[in-house]
């Protein structure tokens, strides 16, 4: 068992955590017993810290999705314990099913529910906001600001999960998610903290008749879930109580306002309620608070939907305050900043902003670094060779993973991208009505996550299209957690590794074929025999993450590639596998040794203009 | 909403993927800890693992907020000279760079589709804005140290032996003995001592 201070740090001590350790912590503190989750960016250090830490304590599993993942916490929550569910907010729509219908039946163990939402698109799709799931399913909703109130809300939750039998949500942000602060630790419970399960068909197998039941239940649960709101001590109100021009906060928005009041100077002329415990409204302490001032201004960064809850209780209400919210400068798109709410709180309380001014203007043309795939990338390979055999003739429907960067030049292997797992099924719908050739790139964790639906509708509807299963063995994109297809020996003892063919062929496919990634003449010699082919075909292509390898398996190889020949070919090559470890030396063409793996695809590529040779 | 009497800083830390800016932010961020100062660091994750740039915040002395506006830093430690340059709208007039001179071209340079700035250009577009400003050789400095990410630590001792930092290289020195695997530990107090000499030469 690890030593790590998470673990055996005592009550008062105190760390530097990040957000996402100190909700660890936090779920510890509480009596947390599993732990299940899909990783995705800003979530993913929560389930990353738990399998760090390595404690009988509590049980983790990384699931093959959000839904079964939260399924499996609701399982655990219902058997008595408690259950921490963790995913990106966009997860939680493909978990929303469960969500909805365990809200209605109750979870007496105590379910906690992560949401990590992503406002600017850090690391994602979309900018949803997932405080609507809290108003759509009823779940208590907790939004700290820092690492320490992450630790605080989660163990608060935590207890209100197991008091009301009702799950909690947890929702952060990305900026949230990465703060570190100190964080001052709580007690450690000598015990895990277990309830009975007692049967009660009526209560929770989710047929009509319960769910009528059941829904007037839930209601009465967050009746009693609004009065913990009210007193709740993460809603608290500052300022001088004459004053009646006031702010309400949540969120990250909390850190930006304290911000700018200390830059403007203007802590004196606003009284301030700041709302950690978001859902249910707090209404009696909102309306107090909107009864003592003229004007309100309401500060959150997504949807309105805290600023249309106080509209709608100072409508309900005939208070005659004046709300303000969203607008031209606090728009529902990206972040929010300090110097955002400077010059919106100058508007508001009608003084001068201080003058922001920068040292120096943005410098123009300078060359940026998007993400790129690895040099040593086995996608790179693959899609080389499918661009050498479909050339523009197909249309490439990709899918979400590392293997997304092959959207950009030369290899330009995505048309369309829908959501996790969507590159089966959309590509087979694109393929139906286009008439044209279509080939789907599926990673191998997407595949256990929603690809293995896609693949068993294509074969059930009779679709045609080439699915490509971009296997590298483990979850790369979200820093290599595992999953089904990772090998047994990585796994170890508490999991079993699936055989991604056997699944593919047991789902009913026949044109199938098993290639070795970096072996290019056999990659294009699969695609070509695929390619006239119809109906659903698979070829899946296998060679382990580069950075995984080297990190996992120490591996390393002991020879690179070197341009031996200047040249045409040397130039074709970089034109179009492009990888980073090649560079221009003057007029030449060279390889850094210390970015190639030495997969020696170019010498496939080209192999008049590049030769291996021994490293070092 | 904590009011404290403590000198207020923040300091924008920029890199490329890999370098290794972030566990220095951390290593930075314990340091001042230890020596009593309210903090808020962040950091940015994700997609930027991959050769992308990598942004970070040290906040010192009471302010809140992870994500920084043009103009709101007090000093920029740039870990690579082009990501200095992109980085330097961030600095407050008169604020402080301190920033790696070893450039690490991005993919577009490598392949000969872009131009990487002449370095004495980004030297003196820093130069004039900045009020204070070190460029040091972090590659050249952390291998006669004894490694290269050790480069690292000569910029984050050049920072904290400038005096502008509210607490010197003595503090940097313990977090070093304190949080640092011992086997790095005699590389990085080298590359420490490297790195506050760079500063007082």
């Amino acid at each position: 068992m690890s030593m790590h201070p998470l673990l055996t740090g005592g009550r008062g001590e105190r760390h530097l955590l990040l957000t996402n350790e100190a909700i660890v912590r936090g779920a510890l503190e509480a009596g947390v017993s599993l732990v299940s989750c899909y990783p995705g960016t800003p979530s993913s250090e929560v389930p990353d810290t738990f399998r760090k830490l390595g404690s009988d304590r509590y049980v983790l599993e990384y699931s093959v999705n959000e839904k079964v993942a939260f399924e499996v916490a609701a399982g655990a929550a219902l058997a008595g314990s408690m259950a921490l569910v963790t995913m990106k907010h966009v997860g939680l729509n493909v978990a929303a099913d469960p969500l909805f219908t365990a809200a209605y039946s109750g979870l007496p163990g105590g379910l906690v529910l992560l949401s990590a939402d992503d406002p600017g698109c850090h690391a994602s799709q979309n900018e949803q906001d997932n405080r609507y799931y809290a108003r759509a399913a009823s779940l208590p909703c907790f939004e700290p600001a820092s690492a320490a109130e992450a630790r605080e809300m989660t163990r608060e939750a935590f207890r209100m999960a197991r008091e009301l039998q009702q799950p909690v949500m947890l929702r952060t942000t990305t900026r949230v998610n990465h703060m570190r602060g100190p964080v001052e630790f709580g007690e450690l419970p000598a015990e895990r903290s277990q309830v009975p399960f007692e049967r009660n068909p009526g209560r929770f197998v989710a047929v009509p008749a319960t769910a009528r039941v059941r829904h007037r239940a839930l209601v009465s649960a967050m009746k009693k879930a609004r009065e913990f709101a009210e007193n709740s001590r993460f809603n608290t109100e500052h300022g001088d109580s004459g004053v009646r021009t006031g702010i309400i906060v949540s969120g990250v928005s909390r850190n930006y306002l304290a911000d700018a009041l200390a830059t403007g100077g203007w802590g004196g002329r606003v009284r301030v309620l700041e709302l950690g415990m978001t859902w249910p409204l707090p209404e009696k302490k909102l309306l107090a608070f909107l009864s003592s001032c003229d004007r309100v201004l309401v500060l959150e960064e997504g949807d309105p939907l805290l600023e249309s809850g106080v509209r709608e209780l100072a409508q309900r209400h005939h208070c005659a305050v004046r709300v303000e919210g969203k607008d031209e400068l606090l728009t529902v798109q990206g972040e929010y900043s300090t110097t955002l709410l400077l010059r919106r709180l100058a508007q508001y309380l009608d003084c001068p902003c201080p003058a922001l001014t920068s040292a120096a203007p943005a410098a123009e043309g300078l060359p940026n670094r998007p993400p790129n795939l690895c040099a040593g990338c086995s996608h790179r390979a693959v899609y080389y060779a499918v661009r050498q055999v479909f050339g523009d003739d197909a249309y490439y429907s990709n899918d979400i993973g590392c293997y997304t960067l092959g959207v950009l030049p030369p290899l330009r292997a995505a048309d369309f991208l829908v959501c996790m797992g969507s590159s089966i099924s959309t590509g087979s719908g694109f393929a139906r009505v286009s008439g044209k050739p279509v080939v789907a790139f599926i990673g191998d964790s997407t595949f256990f996550h929603s690809g293995m639906t896609g693949l068993a509708n294509a074969l059930f509807n009779r679709h045609d299209l080439l699915v490509v299963i971009l296997d590298n063995g483990t979850t790369a994109m979200t820093g290599h957690q595992p999953n089904p297809g990772m090998a047994q020996e990585v796994l170890g003892e508490a999991s079993l590794h699936l055989d991604i063919e056997a699944v593919v062929r047991g789902l009913g496919v026949t044109q199938f074929a098993r290639v070795k990634a970096f072996n290019l003449k056999g990659v294009m010699a699969a695609l070509e025999d695929l390619k006239d082919k119809k109906g659903v075909r698979v070829l899946l292509a296998e060679e382990p993450c580069a950075l995984y390898a080297r990190r996992q398996f120490k591996k390393g190889t002991t020879q690179v590639a070197e341009v031996r020949e200047q040249g045409e070919d040397a130039q074709r090559c970089l034109d179009t596998l492009a990888c980073p470890a090649f560079y221009r030396d003057g007029e030449n063409i060279a390889v850094d040794e210390n970015l190639c793996s030495g997969c020696m695809v170019c010498l496939q590529v080209a192999p008049k203009a590049f030769k291996a040779r021994k490293r070092g | 909403m904590s009011e404290t009497t403590q000198k207020r800083m923040r300091i924008y830390f920029t890199g490329v993927g890999g370098q290794g800016t972030l566990t220095a932010t951390t290593l930075l961020s314990r340091a001042a800890l230890d020596a009593g100062l309210e903090l808020v660091a962040g950091e940015v994750h994700g997609m930027a693992q991959r050769g992308g740039v990598v942004e970070s915040v040290l906040l010192l002395g009471g302010w809140r907020s992870p994500k920084l506006d043009p103009g709101e830093a007090d000093v920029i430690l740039g870990f690579e000279p082009l990501e200095t340059l992109r980085g330097l709208p961030y600095l407050r007039p008169g604020g402080a760079v301190f920033s790696s001179s070893d450039p690490l071209p991005p993919v577009s340079v490598s392949l000969g589709n872009a131009a990487y700035p002449d370095l004495a250009e980004i030297e003196s577009k820093v130069r004039a804005a900045a009020g204070v400003c070190r460029f040091l050789p972090c590659r050249e400095l952390g291998l006669q140290a004894g490694s290269v990410q050790s480069g690292n630590t000569v910029l984050l001792a050049a920072a904290c032996a400038s005096g502008l930092l509210p607490f010197g290289v003595d503090v940097l020195e313990a977090a070093i003995k304190k949080y640092l695997p011992a086997k790095l530990q005699e590389v990085n107090l080298k590359a420490l001592s490297l790195g506050a000499a760079a500063v007082a030469g």
